[in-house]
């Protein structure tokens, strides 16, 4: 054994120890967070708060397995919106032609963005920085136009219409706003558990030491290449799963979903609510929908208002809001060990 | 030194009492000044590139929502509207609209969204049930295709194969007397320039079946720079051209095409020329462009017509443009239905609008009928002229004929496998 890799068995044991503590901690957590987004409308009649949950669900499922490559791998990527848009448009067109149980096309959409991510990602994770940014971008761009241009499948730029059909499985009617509003909250939760698993378990770690410094951890065995195109397919699974409770939200699947756009307001979302903290893409995304709700509904100028906003964070904060929180606990700790 | 609290009523809850006391004899009022008002939710685009589709749709919808309110209203009811920017996004249009319906209490929508926000909120009509017009959409398949029909949604907007059936007739008439058969073509590469262009062809082809095609551009929707789409026209040296660009696009390309001279060589048909929101904006608008119209107040040439017109423009100082009456029209019709049916309720409306004819300062004939079959708006003012560079831009109008368009509108239907 070299002392390097002493080094790392020394340095991982307590992290695995931890983790499985940390395991039904969060498991318990996930449970109580779903119990209390499940009894919301027991207690409210609000439709309006109900559709917001449902559009966080789809936006912070994307956010954060967006967070998954920027803030754990350090892959920044740009493109990262074309899988919440090929979710949509994969479950939407199943459910459209196939007529499938919504389950099998669920698992279905999985199955296609897994392929297509792994297409994508074995040429784009060669490439760091900017250059992994371009070509994220590219590609995404890549699907934008042959949605658009591919009209007799996918309706062009009028996107899928007619409505996507949701059939009545195991007692669950995704017609139903409760059933879609609870159907939304579980995956949201299943989502972010399993996302949770991915960044604490020591694959999560080795993803860390990739963004920290990729030759020491090549120096150190792991295969950097595989372990990207691993969490890009993962990221990716996740983000269709976003787009798939778009879909069902909107009943249909537009271009726009996977227009640059997407990824844009992923990457603001992950700026606002922090890249540091699992929660931060979570909290930047009730901040950004609530942000962008209220402001619609007074000015049609929100654009200065959000970008008011961006600066605040960008040049004031100089980081997301769940950064800004932890840090500011961590030092007031610091500051009370300190006395 | 402790505080005593004296006997009998005190000062807090004499306040308690009296409010609630006031509150018992306003509940009433307030609930019935909120009975009297009915809110009518618009989502549209008011930011971006295509802004001017939003506040002028706004515009025409309060300058008509002021005459109503003055009348009375709806059944009694007070409109009052709610107006909301999707920012041309199909998933916020989609928002808003169940925002506008759930949280503002919106009893009615009007859906001035453009292509693809249309058919998302036709999806939050289907879902929720509520009364829908769309008054921007020209997309045929809208109302046209069986699968998007629902009871409850109805469209003002002028219809794509409408526009392609006189279109193509008109230019086929033209290309017989001066013998055009060579043809080129350049539209704006999304669904409505694809699906345009190839509808006016096919049309063109039916009256004039020597007319060949012998070139197509397809420039990007708000492409800056169209130098190699114009001299790409050029070199192929067709006898006319067709094209479906519009608004900024189409001004841009007119300034940037006069500099080739292009218009002196050719014949060209540009279906939305006639309207303010280009007529208004090109540099030097070349003379006899041959143009469908969109929306001008000299046709129809009726004294109603131009009265709107100046009404707008007294009111907003600029010009209504297309999407102006397709908005206009809506809140016209709502008014009819409502008074027909004696109520603000959106299933009535929807019953009383299916089939109505109205007086309408737009339609062909001073009328203008909601088709009760497929719930899309009929007889609307609908022909073709040439430009001149001053006022009125496009002073004689051939107007199209109604009969022609609904014989081939039936028989497109059939070919798309809608009837």
């Amino acid at each position: 054994m070299t002392e390097l890799e002493a080094g790392r068995a020394q340095g991982l044991a307590p992290v695995r120890g931890g983790s499985v503590l940390q395991r039904y901690r969060d498991v318990l957590i996930a449970l109580v967070a779903f119990a209390v987004l499940a009894s919301v409308p027991l207690l409210t009649g609000s439709k309006a708060l109900l559709d917001f949950v449902i559009r966080c669900s789809a936006y912070g499922l994307f956010a954060t397995s967006l967070n998954l490559l920027v803030g754990y791998t350090g892959l920044t990527s740009f493109g990262h919106g074309m899988f919440f848009g090929l979710g949509a448009y994969s479950f939407g067109l199943i459910m459209q032609k196939l007529g499938v149980p919504i389950p099998v096309a669920f698992v279905a959409t999985l199955a296609i963005t897994a392929l297509v991510a792994a297409a994508i990602g074995a040429i784009c994770v060669r490439l760091k920085e900017i250059y992994f940014a371009f070509v994220t971008l590219a590609f995404q761009m890549l699907i934008h136009s042959t949605i658009l241009s591919w009209a007799s499948f996918t309706g062009g730029d009028q996107g899928l219409r007619g409505g996507i059909p949701r059939p009545v499985f195991l007692g669950i009617d995704l017609a139903n706003h409760v059933h879609l509003y609870i159907a939304s909250c579980a995956l949201l939760i299943l989502g972010l558990l399993g996302m949770r698993q991915i960044a604490q378990s020591p694959f999560g770690y080795t993803l860390r030491m990739i963004r920290d410094n990729a030759a020491r951890a090549s120096f150190l065995g792991i295969d950097v290449w595989r372990a990207k195109l691993t969490v890009f397919v993962l990221a990716a699974l996740f983000a269709a799963m976003g787009g798939m409770v778009m879909a069902l939200f909107v009943s249909g699947a537009y271009p726009e979903f996977a227009y640059w756009t997407i990824s844009g307001e992923g990457i603001f979302i992950n700026m606002l609510g922090g890249v540091s903290t699992f929660l931060g893409p979570m909290v930047g995304t009730v901040l950004l929908l609530l942000l962008n709700d209220t402001v619609t509904r007074f000015t049609e100028y929100h654009g200065i208002v959000l970008g008011v906003v961006i600066l605040f964070f960008a040049l004031g904060l100089r980081k997301g809001l769940l950064d800004f929180v932890a840090e500011w606990f961590s030092q007031r700790r610091d500051a009370g060990e300190g006395r | 030194m402790t505080r005593t609290r004296t006997p009998g009523i005190s000062r807090r809850s004499t306040l308690a009492l009296m409010g609630a006391g006031a509150m018992t004899f306003a509940a009433p009022w307030v609930a019935r000044a909120q009975a009297k008002t009915i809110k009518i939710g618009m989502p549209t685009i008011l930011s971006g590139r295509v802004a001017q589709l939003g506040t002028s749709s706004r515009n025409a919808v309060m300058l008509e929502v002021e005459k109503v309110n003055v009348a009375g209203g709806l059944a009694g009811r007070q409109i009052e509207m709610v107006i909301r920017d999707s920012k041309g996004q199909p998933q916020e249009a989609a928002r808003v609209a169940r925002e506008l319906v759930n949280t503002d209490g919106c009893e009615l929508l009007i859906d001035a969204e453009a292509s693809s926000g249309a058919f998302a909120v036709h999806e939050v009509a289907r879902d929720l049930g509520v009364f829908c017009i769309h008054t921007n959409s020209e997309t045929s398949s809208l109302t046209a295709d069986p699968k998007q029909h629902i009871p409850n949604a109805f469209r003002t907007a002028r219809q794509g194969v409408h526009d392609s059936i006189i279109g193509g007739s008109y230019a086929a008439a033209i290309a017989k007397t001066k013998g055009l058969k060579k043809w080129a073509t350049c539209s704006p590469d999304y669904a409505y320039g694809r699906d345009t262009t190839a509808e006016f062809t096919l049309y063109l082809k039916r009256f004039a079946p020597e007319v060949e095609i012998i070139s197509e551009s397809w420039p990007k929707l708000f492409q800056p720079d169209y130098t190699e789409v114009v001299t790409k026209i050029l070199q192929a040296k067709p006898q006319a051209l067709y094209s479906c660009l519009w608004g900024g696009d189409l001004t841009s390309y007119i300034d940037q095409a006069n500099i080739y001279a292009m218009f002196g060589q050719m014949e060209v048909f540009a279906v939305n020329m006639a309207d303010y929101t280009a007529l208004t904006v090109v540099k030097n608008l070349p003379k006899g462009i041959h143009s469908g119209n969109r929306y001008i107040k000299t046709f129809p040439t009726t004294p109603e017509n131009a009265a709107w017109g100046d009404a707008y423009k007294a009111k907003y100082n600029e010009y209504p443009t297309n999407w102006s009456w397709e908005n206009a029209t809506a809140i016209m019709l709502m008014a009819e239905a409502s008074k027909k049916a004696n109520s603000a309720d959106g299933k009535k409306i929807a019953e009383a609008l299916k089939g109505l004819t109205i007086k309408c300062p737009f339609g062909a004939d001073g009328t203008v009928t909601m088709r009760g079959d497929d719930h899309t708006l009929v007889g609307y003012a609908i022909g073709w002229g040439t430009t001149i560079p001053q006022e009125p831009y496009v002073p004689e109008v051939k107007a199209g004929d109604w009969k022609t368009i609904f014989e081939l509108e039936a028989e497109w239907k059939k070919s798309k496998g809608y009837t």
